[in-house]
This record gives structure tokens, C-alpha cells and sequence, in this order.
């Protein structure tokens, strides 16, 4: 029994392993506006920065570099989640991680309310969500 | 045999004097011909400025005025600030135009619409109210213009009858239109959005046009909720505790999503009236003459 449910995961891995050979294929060259995350909001300072860096850390070390450039949305979810924490504070920064999150797993792929940059990555800035009509944005700013 | 020798070299000689007299002329011609000249240099500014390419089209027209005096050039090397952006050099070069010139009045008009383009309306309503470098010929074209700052900035609407009129026959219902749109903004409540998920969750993001995230935000919610039902009710406490505590995180995160929802569509509807009524504005050169000069 034990055997064949090792067998079963393995199988399942397999399964759903990533194809990198799409990933890395020769592409075209874009010219288009770089909107790459800004990192240095990616560290947060203080004590509850602190242990947010190191869960940032973990997670891009076990998971994320692991698993490769997955996330549709520029910035990726951890980015947001710790931009997001830096600009409100951690109850408001983790209940948008939270909408960010359904968000990400919309089961209808109906994403039509961003706008695509560099990658085809769906923009969608941590500025969207502070709750100001005023400080929303649809295009790309440096 | 003597002949022989003597007539290619005879042939050579008065080709080479041939060649040297016709390359003498051709100097000459080339040297004499000045293209530097006032009336060159106008039309190349001309033809840049017809191009679109004024930041040159000023240098041929600044060296045009340095020798000739013409009041359409001034005009012309005015307008390409303008037309580039930069609204301080235009104003001040427009200035040059108030008095004693027979384009007063546009100058004064140009120069009441660069003040415009700076887009501080404020002081702009100020400026027309006071009637400060004022043309008089174009008195009904400048209060529409104050008029216009009306609905893009963030202040109060005149009374409806009396701001529509002062547009043109023919475009008052597009006017009428951007008005309404102004007065009642098609505006989606975030504290109505926010009830709605609170209620159902994934309601306040159905609500303004998100219907996939509202969905899937039902599902995440029902289906954290039923786990968490069903933990409780065969007693595993600690998964049930787990699911309940993830339930209740991605319950509130819906709600604060749909809030947020709500003000992004209601950027969105700005951003849309604001874009809309720049491009009406203008197709119709903000409802100002074209001057037959600048052709």
C-alpha cells in the first residue's frame, strides 16, 4: 500500500511538474517599459519587518525561485504583500494580500481590468488598493 | 609620325583647360548662391513649422526677426512654444504682441489659452473675471473657456441653462451630456460594496463588474466555511480552529477587496469622462477659432 501511494506521488509530480521548455524558448525581443518590482520595497525595516524580510526570504528561497516566474501580476503577490504592508500597516497589508490572493486564483481567468506591461505581467499596484480613488493607478509610473 | 605624337597631346591639353574653366564656373556659380538668405530661412521655418518640428522652426524664425519685423512670425515662433509645452516662453512671447500689432487681439486670445493649458483653473477663472490682457473681440470665446474649466476641475457646476448655452448651437447636447456625467458620475458606493460581501461574499465585487473574482471569493469563503462545518461537527478541533481561522481571513480580505473595487471603478469612471471630454475638446479646438496665418 505504502508503495504504491509513493508511486501515486511521484506520478502526480511528474504530472504537474512545470514545462520549462516553454519558459525558456527563444523569444522576441521586447522594447516595451521595464515595470520590474521595485526591491528595495521588497525589505521592510523594524521588528515586524524583520520577520517579514525573513518570510519573504524563505519563501523565495524554498518556493519561489524553485518554482520559477509563475505569478501573472507585477508586483508578484509576496512584493504586494510586503508593499503593501510598508504603505498601511500589517492588519490592512494582510487583508489585501488576502484580496490579492482570490485574485490570483480567479477561477475564470477573466482578467481584463489590467493592464499588461513587460512579460505580459497584469499590473496591478499596491497604490490601487489604499482605498483613495485618487491614488489609483492604471498605467505604469515610475 | 611627328603628327601622330603631337594630337592626342594637343587633345589632352585643351580637354584638361576644358575641365579646369568648367569646374572655375561651377565654383564660382556655387559661392555666389547664398541659401542663408532672410527669405529661405522663412520658408524653411515654414515648412518645420508645418512639420510639427518647432523646437527648429524657432531658430529660423528668431534669426528671420532678428533682421525683419513681422507680427505672423512673432506669432508663429509664440504658438511653437505653445505647441511644445513650454507655456511660460509662449505667454511671455505673446506678450510681445499686446500692443501696437495687428494680431492684438489673437495674441491676447493665444495668451488667455496658454494660461488655460497650464491647467490651474483657478487662477485661470480669476484671471478672465478680472478681465487681465483681455481681447474684447473674443469675449464670448474666452468666457467659454472659463466655462470649460468648469468641468474639469473639481469645483461646482454653473447653473445648467445658462453654462449650456454658451457653446454652439450644435454641440450643446454633447455639452448636456459631459454635464450630466460631471453632476451624477456613474459612481459604484464602496460602504454599499463592502455590505454587499459582508452579506454574500464576492457580492460587492459582482457589484461593480468584477463577476470571476466574486465568484471565486464565494467559493473560497463557502468552501473554508463548509471545511470548517464539517471539522467542528466530526470534532477535529484543531483543523476545524485552522479552516475557521482562514475562513474568517479571506471573509474580511473580500470585504476590504471590495471596497477597494469600488474606488478603482470609480477612477475608472473618471478616468474615462476626463479622456472622453479631452478628446471632444479637441476635435473641437476648445471651441476657438483657427487662425488662417498659421496655415
Amino acid at each position: 500500500m505504502k508503495r504504491i501511494l509513493i508511486l501515486i506521488l511521484l506520478c502526480n509530480v511528474g504530472l504537474y511538474a512545470q514545462t520549462d521548455w516553454e519558459r525558456w524558448e527563444a523569444k522576441e525581443v521586447s522594447y516595451q517599459s521595464n515595470a520590474a518590482e521595485n526591491h528595495e520595497h521588497e525589505y521592510v525595516s523594524g521588528g515586524s519587518g524583520f520577520i517579514l524580510s525573513a518570510l519573504k526570504g524563505t519563501y523565495s528561497f524554498f518556493i519561489s525561485d524553485l518554482d520559477g516566474d509563475n505569478c501573472p501580476f507585477s508586483p508578484t503577490c509576496s512584493g504586494f504583500f510586503i508593499q503593501s504592508v510598508q504603505k498601511t500597516n500589517i492588519i490592512t497589508g494582510a487583508l489585501m494580500f488576502a484580496d490579492r490572493f482570490v485574485r490570483d486564483s480567479n477561477l475564470f481567468k477573466s482578467r481584463n481590468q489590467y493592464k499588461l506591461v513587460i512579460h505580459n505581467h497584469l499590473y496591478d499596484p499596491v497604490e490601487n488598493y489604499l482605498l483613495k480613488t485618487e491614488s489609483v493607478k492604471f498605467n505604469f509610473e515610475k | 609620325m611627328k603628327n601622330k605624337i603631337k594630337y592626342p597631346i594637343i587633345l589632352y591639353i585643351a580637354l584638361l583647360f576644358l575641365i579646369s574653366s568648367v569646374k572655375g564656373i561651377c565654383q564660382n556659380n556655387v559661392s555666389e548662391i547664398n541659401v542663408l538668405t532672410l527669405e529661405n530661412r522663412l520658408m524653411f521655418g515654414n515648412y518645420l513649422y508645418k512639420e510639427h518640428d518647432y523646437l527648429r522652426a524657432i531658430n529660423e524664425f528668431h534669426d528671420y526677426l532678428r533682421f525683419e519685423n513681422n507680427d505672423t512670425i512673432r506669432f508663429k515662433a509664440a504658438d511653437c512654444f505653445h505647441k511644445m509645452g513650454r507655456l511660460d516662453e509662449a505667454a511671455d512671447n505673446y506678450k510681445g504682441l499686446f500692443f501696437n500689432s495687428t494680431l492684438m487681439s489673437e495674441a491676447r486670445l493665444a495668451y488667455i489659452k496658454s494660461k488655460f493649458d497650464e491647467r490651474q483653473f483657478a487662477s485661470f477663472r480669476n484671471l478672465v473675471v478680472q478681465k487681465t490682457n483681455f481681447a474684447e473681440k473674443y469675449t464670448h470665446e474666452i468666457f467659454r473657456l472659463k466655462n470649460i474649466t468648469y468641468l474639469l476641475d473639481n469645483t461646482f457646476l454653473p447653473e445648467r441653462n445658462e453654462f449650456i448655452e454658451s457653446f454652439p448651437q450644435n454641440y450643446r447636447t454633447d455639452i448636456e451630456n459631459f454635464y450630466n456625467r460631471k453632476l451624477h458620475p456613474e459612481y459604484k458606493s464602496p460602504v454599499y460594496a463592502s455590505i454587499l460581501s459582508a452579506i454574500i461574499p464576492g457580492a460587492g465585487k459582482i457589484y461593480t463588474g468584477n463577476i470571476g473574482d466574486g465568484i471565486t471569493s464565494l467559493l473560497f469563503t463557502g468552501v473554508l466555511s463548509y471545511l470548517s462545518y464539517t471539522n467542528f461537527d466530526n470534532d477535529h478541533k484543531t483543523r476545524a480552529w485552522v479552516f475557521t481561522g482562514l475562513a474568517g481571513y479571506f471573509y474580511a480580505g473580500n470585504i476590504y477587496g471590495s471596497a477597494a473595487s469600488a474606488h478603482i471603478y470609480n477612477a475608472d469612471v473618471n478616468f474615462t469622462y476626463k479622456s472622453d471630454l479631452e478628446q471632444f475638446l479637441n476635435s473641437v479646438n476648445y471651441f476657438l477659432p483657427e487662425f488662417g496665418f498659421l496655415k
